[in-house]
């Protein structure tokens, strides 16, 4: 008993250890942000932009603690979904309610086309590569939906085990990271306008920390976007782990006597962040209609600030819990699986947001 | 048949329920914070 309190204390203790880790990061990131472009000449300085400051500067912390043997100890401080949600809750202040209620109805239309089809192509892709039925809907989940919270969703749906999910969520960073960078670049070099690629960079990437990060390095207007496409998906997730608790329960482990799914657990399913980003957006608008525009700008502003910072912290996490071991013990077949729905996920989700989102302005 | 040798934790309840916990806390946390903005406790300039 004691024993177990200690441990207790001391995994508590190595967790704020962690925190204070990714809190440096952090303020190192803004510390370069604010000074690189002061120091070197020419635009490069100037495009690099925190994202890329705090993934980098993350990756550098996870070799420099793996390489001392301090990672493990401090991951329970890398708390990036916290992170990436409570900024997007703040997020949502900067969004007028009317350009949610307007991209809502596209945002939908096109998440149920993208989840559906790379959903069903994953798990049929899977399938014919003989993968495990919980792997498969971890990995269908996943890539279709929102990354890592929708596998932890699906890992609690189908009872799958802490492997096979700590397997999925390498598999999603491992193609999340490049994704930051070469969705913005090819949305340049297809011209695309920021609302377009907002809703690509949404519909594609996976995990939403990443579809944070791009949308930032090509602008506000394609962050607003990509979100509100983004938190649509993981709004839907509900639904997804519904049917696969009712699929997992029913067909493939025929448990004797189990019951339908209800609205019960579609509500304890449901991320519960997507109506604090809603609530933030009303209260928000409500707030700036009360108010002159300059002294509504300055508060909407400080809430940007904080936005910012939960965002670097979340990006610092990401590249702090990026792990290449359990990516080699699985094998190349999960890999090929998650390689192909990602590049038709590229591919579809290019198509719906050019057919839903051009001409929509923030 | 995919398979991994090392598969013998117990299932991710814990998880989910950690990621449903976090879910409020963000958003009770984000909340707060736009409200303390907007009351004037976090004033502009201090956020570095």
């Amino acid at each position: 008993m004691t024993e177990t309190r200690t441990e207790t204390r001391s995994t508590g203790l190595y967790a704020a250890l962690g925190v204070v880790v990714v809190l440096l990061l952090g303020a190192a990131t803004r510390f370069l942000e604010k000074n690189v472009p002061t120091w070197f000449e020419g635009d490069f300085a100037k495009a690099v932009e925190y994202p890329v400051y705090a993934i980098v500067l993350g990756l550098l912390g996870n070799a420099i603690l793996t390489a001392t043997g301090w990672r493990e100890r401090l991951e329970g401080g890398f708390r990036t979904e916290f992170f990436i949600k409570t900024g997007l809750v703040l997020l949502g202040a900067s969004i007028n309610l009317k350009v949610i209620v307007t991209a809502a109805g596209p945002a939908i239309i096109q998440g149920i086309l993208l989840i559906t089809s790379v959903f069903l192509f994953t798990w049929w892709l899977a399938g014919r590569l003989g993968i495990d039925d919980k792997l498969r809907a971890l990995l269908s989940s996943a890539v279709s939906i929102c990354g890592v919270s929708a596998a932890i969703a699906a890992a609690g749906a189908v009872q799958a085990k802490k492997e096979q999910l700590a397997y999925t969520a390498s598999l999603v960073i491992a193609f999340a990271l490049p994704s930051i960078f070469l969705v913005p670049w090819l949305a340049s070099v297809f011209g695309l306008s920021d609302e377009v690629a907002g809703a690509w960079i949404g519909g594609n990437i996976d995990t939403t920390a990443a579809v944070t990060a791009a949308g930032a390095l090509v602008g506000e207007d394609a962050l607003a976007v990509a979100s509100i496409v983004k938190v649509t998906q993981n709004a839907l997730i509900g639904i997804v782990v519904i049917a696969l608790t009712a699929w997992f329960a029913f067909r493939i482990e025929r448990t004797p006597g189990a019951r339908a799914p209800g609205i019960g657990e579609f509500w304890a399913r449901f991320p519960k962040f997507v109506l604090g980003f809603v609530a933030a957006s009303v209260i928000a608008t409500w707030y700036l209609s009360t108010v002159s525009s300059d002294e509504g700008k300055a508060t909407i502003a400080v809430a940007n600030d904080l936005r910012v910072w939960f965002l670097i912290l979340a990006f610092v996490s990401i590249g702090l819990e990026f792990k290449v071991s359990s990516l080699r013990e699985a094998g190349w077949r999960p890999v090929v699986v998650f390689g192909s729905a990602a590049v038709l996920n590229l591919v579809l989700a290019l198509g719906l947001a050019l057919l839903l989102f051009s001409g929509f302005t923030v | 048949m995919f398979s991994m040798e090392c598969m013998t934790e117990p299932p991710t309840r814990q998880e989910s329920r950690t990621q449903f916990n976090e879910d409020w806390a963000a958003t009770v946390i984000g909340l707060l914070l736009l409200v303390l903005v907007i009351v004037g406790v976090i004033p502009p300039g201090l956020i570095p």
